[in-house]
């Protein structure tokens, strides 16, 4: 591979790489503002200056700048080299560039730095950027300078209603535009630009516009500084204090990598933020997965009942086990979890060829809209992976409801609390007949009339394997403690087997992984660290 | 040596008087922290002894981890709570030796005339202790009062009697205030002469020479193969001294002369410290009159020393650095450092182990006191049990050095 020096270390290049590029991919980072790997070049920050050397032989181009000399109290004539912003300059081959090691770069980085903090308000303390600030890390790594400017700073317009989910702040603003290229490049939706000039610069919103495609936290996400703030994370949390695992977005089977932010002081999750996986979601996520994170602790089933009346762990258990002892496995219909990993479909698999059943069906959420970008129709994170794991498609939601209706099922086993099919599902939980134990962990109409009730754990609560819409199985890994009496679906089953005086090995979550043969994993350990920002 | 239970229960009628077991402390009057020894007595002579520390345990190096360098200093207050200064001023060098920084000349002075007050304050207390703990009620009373003075000259500087935690990397927490060189001069001239009359007192008694004379003697050889450093060392004749053997701050440009003992015994032990207040007074005289009158006391650089409160709130480069320095703290160098001084007992050293971030990797402390006391054991076998006083009073055991 052809390579070209960045401060006299040898760097291995592609063919149309920039600098910055071929820098990051070294694991040198050239500080940058408006340089995103996801986006365009705008070139526009000015930060990522560095020195080309010329070529054997030819003279450098040289600017006559004056400089200010401080002991003597004049400007001194002097020439400097012209700087060339990194994320715009492509490679060649025996390139010489100059980065940390040229003092022209390391002056003009400060006075990139120094000028962005000229009309800054001081808001750190009451800025959720704080804490992960570009401008505040450049501040310490890029300078540091001391304010210099005594006069009042440009004031422009605070926390600017941007749409359903974003705020603005023109003072905090940069105007890197990477706002602006997310927009126009991954929601195909160019409803923000640039308006004034100078240090009037500020994002606006097309006029009779919102900002409201299913990409708009994006904005906030590639946003550097504070100036993009989302509705949904404001004033809620300090960075600080979060703890990240990487995690994958269960909100459809797109399967796009996330970073779960939680607080682990009282076990909540905060915030998604987008994790690279070049192969599932590049950088990216949509709004609908980004808020996502909501469900974790919202409308969840915390305790075990049975018919509705709330009791301990163990009693619903032996209830669940009552209900089923001596059903015939022809009789007994068992409900997949679209919704839920591998690792507790496997287990619940396992329990029905203990229990001879072979009548197999899929819960799931109903499904949504595509918007043709990231968010799929099936807004479940592993029906691909029940299908996987039946080799067969699962019988549909309508002939549930027939064969609970006709008898031909008494007893059903459940993992989920909705059907894909809303009219099934309406069927289903009116029926009086048959008998159903549901492992559910979120409210849902099946659990209407349903027999016993096992509370599991959501996907932020214990790790699982998800294999999304193209086949390619992840991991999410464990954020939080299980909330309340909620236990993972393969530990049910497996108490449950026991219960019955069967075995299935699912007591851990390494034994229910080794209950499925597990398809190449990709993703999870891939990519990105948690916490990089690109 | 096990600590054996002895049990009351045991039908016995015979009354087993040798050897007899004795613990002092872990709380006795005359043990300056908690620190238990048990002898082994066969009548009144000291056949064994075990000196156990570990009755004060806070963990200080593994709390160093948990928080940035500069939220160390409160820790190292409470090490030798009796000079914390000194334990300021070594901690702050150590970093500073990392970060390979100077702090200025003002701040040097500064340093060395609060170091050498505390000396003083240290060796006031040992001392006078040492003399109440013999019977000597009147000299103590004396000495305290002489302390409180210095005391009142540091609640004056650092708004603190005891923990000041008024050391900072690159500087000290605020500069000197306007009549401190005065008042600092006035308060040592009263206190040497405090030391005079107590020394009259107490060498010309009888008594008090007999209880310390030959007593618990150390050999030089014995007391270098201990780890003994300080006053300690010095009495038994070693004339090591950090602030001689390798000068830091302004200390190689001062004169004071290191006062050594001849025979190693408690008695040389006392007069050492008290020849070494004389020699803080001198340096302080010196410092006093070469501390610049004004100037910078801290280092002027963004990156290490905190903002003013009035750039904090006005400006945003000020907030910046001031969250910068609070939330991740001052980030010293990856590599490791051990910065030494001389403290109230002896060498106090830092080895830090930096990873580059804002908090430390590893905190390894070198309190003098901790070697010191582990040369107790070998000073007191043979002795008879009234010598364990003077003994473990001329060592000045300070409980906070001991956490170890």
């Amino acid at each position: 591979m052809a390579t070209f020096q960045i401060d006299n270390k040898e760097i291995p290049f592609e063919a149309g790489d920039t600098i910055i590029a071929a820098a990051a991919r070294a694991g040198i980072d050239i500080p940058h503002y408006c340089w995103h790997p996801g986006l365009s070049v705008a070139a526009n920050c000015r930060m990522c200056l560095v020195e080309l050397l010329p070529p054997p032989g030819r003279k450098a181009m040289m600017l006559d700048v004056l400089r200010w000399d401080a002991a003597s109290g004049q400007y001194i004539k002097e020439s400097k080299p012209k700087l060339v912003p990194a994320c715009q300059q492509s490679v060649s081959a025996g390139m010489q560039v100059l980065s940390d090691s040229s003092d022209h770069v390391v002056r003009a980085r400060a006075a990139v730095q120094e000028f962005l903090l000229l009309n800054h308000p001081v808001d750190c303390p009451i800025c959720d950027q704080a804490g992960e600030c570009r401008l505040q890390d450049y501040w310490l790594t890029q300078g540091p300078n001391k304010k210099r400017m005594n006069d009042e700073p440009i004031h422009k317009p605070k926390a600017v209603d941007f749409g359903p989910h974003i705020v603005y702040d023109a003072e905090r603003c940069i105007v890197c535009t990477r706002c602006v290229r997310v927009c126009n490049e991954l929601a195909k939706d160019p409803v923000l630009s640039v308006s004034q000039r100078g240090n009037l610069n500020e994002i606006t919103v097309a006029p009779g516009r919102r900002l409201d495609h299913n990409y708009s936290l994006m904005t906030e996400v590639v946003c550097p500084v504070g100036a993009l703030t989302s509705k949904e994370f404001r004033f809620k949390a300090r960075v600080w204090f979060l703890n990240s695992v990487p995690s994958v977005c269960v909100g459809c089977s797109k399967g796009c990598n996330s970073l779960t932010d939680y607080d682990p002081r009282e076990s909540k999750v905060y915030r998604y933020r987008p994790r690279e996986n070049q192969a599932v979601n590049k950088h990216w996520m949509c709004d609908v997965g980004m808020l996502d994170y909501a469900r974790i602790h919202e409308h969840r089933i915390l305790e075990a009942s049975i018919a509705g009346e709330t009791v301990p762990r163990k009693a619903a258990l032996e209830k669940a086990a009552e209900l089923l002892r001596g059903v015939s496995g022809q009789k007994l219909g068992v409900v997949f979890g679209a919704e839920f990993s591998q690792e507790e479909n496997a287990a619940l698999l396992a329990l029905s060829q203990v229990l001879g059943a072979e009548t197999f069906f899929e819960a799931g959420r109903t499904p949504g809209n595509s918007d043709g970008v990231l968010m799929q129709a099936d807004r479940n994170p592993n029906s691909a992976g029940v299908r996987q794991l039946l080799n067969s498609e699962p019988l549909p939601g309508s002939e549930l409801a027939q064969r609970l209706q006709s008898g031909q099922l008494t007893h059903v086993i459940i993992l989920g609390s909705t059907l894909k099919d809303a009219r099934a599902c309406e069927q289903v939980s009116q029926l009086t007949s048959g008998k159903r134990i549901v492992l559910a962990s979120h409210q849902g109409p099946l659990l209407t009339g349903a027999n016993v009730v096992l509370p599991v754990t959501t996907w932020a609560e214990i790790e699982g394997t998800y294999v999304n819409v193209e086949g390619l199985a992840q991991v999410s890994q464990q954020a939080i403690a299980p909330q309340g009496q909620a236990l993972p679906a393969f530990k049910w089953v497996a108490h449950l087997a026991r219960a019955l005086g069967k075995s299935v090995a699912s007591k851990s979550l390494a034994a229910a992984r080794a209950l499925f043969e597990a398809p190449p994993t990709a993703s999870a350990e891939s990519s990105h660290q948690a916490g990089a920002q690109p | 040596m096990e600590a054996p239970d002895i049990d009351l229960d045991t039908p016995s009628v015979t009354l087993d008087a040798d050897p007899m077991l004795l613990k002092m402390g872990p709380a006795h009057p005359a043990t300056h922290g908690t620190v238990r020894i048990i002898v082994e007595l066969s009548g009144e002579n000291i056949e064994r002894a075990d000196v156990q520390i570990g009755y004060l345990h806070r963990g200080f190096e593994k709390m160093c981890e948990r928080g940035t360098w500069s939220q160390v200093f409160p820790y190292v207050d409470r090490c030798n709570y009796v000079s914390p200064l000194l334990n300021n001023v070594g901690y702050a060098l150590a970093c500073e030796k990392l970060l390979d920084l100077q702090v200025p000349l003002r701040c040097q002075y500064y340093r060395m005339m609060l170091g050498e007050l505390a000396r003083i304050a240290d060796h006031l207390t040992c001392v006078s202790a040492m003399a109440m703990e013999l019977g000597a009620f009147t000299p103590y009373l004396w000495m305290m009062k002489a302390r409180e003075m210095v005391w009142d000259i540091f609640e004056e500087e650092t708004g603190a009697r005891l923990t000041h935690s008024f050391g900072r990397i690159g500087g000290m927490a605020l500069p000197p205030t306007p009549g401190f060189t005065e008042h600092s001069q006035a308060v040592v001239t009263h206190v040497i002469s405090v030391i005079g009359e107590a020394e009259r007192l107490l060498l010309t008694n009888r008594i008090f020479l007999d209880r310390l004379e030959n007593v618990g003697v150390m050999s030089a050889d014995d007391a270098v193969s201990l780890g003994w450093t300080g006053p300690t060392l010095r009495a038994s004749g070693i004339p090591y001294d950090v602030r001689k053997a390798h000068p830091y701050l302004r200390y190689g440009d001062v004169e004071f002369e290191v006062p050594v003992g001849v025979r190693g015994d408690c008695f040389d032990r006392f007069v050492v410290r008290l020849e070494e207040m004389r020699q803080s007074a001198r340096i302080i005289a010196q410092c006093a009159e070469r501390m610049p009158k004004d100037g910078p006391v801290n280092i002027d650089d963004p990156r290490i020393m905190l903002p003013a409160k009035d750039q904090v709130y006005d400006t945003i480069e000020g907030t910046i650095q001031h969250f910068k320095l609070v939330m991740e703290g001052i980030k010293l160098p990856a590599g490791e450092v051990y910065g030494y001084t001389e403290g109230g007992n002896g060498e106090l050293g830092f080895y830090l182990v930096s990873d580059g971030s804002g908090t430390p990797h590893r905190v390894r402390i070198r309190p003098p006191s901790f070697y010191v006391t582990g040369g107790l054991e070998s000073l007191i076998t043979g002795q008879m049990i009234a010598d364990v006083v003077p003994c473990f009073g001329s060592l000045n055991m300070i409980g906070g050095e001991c956490d170890h």
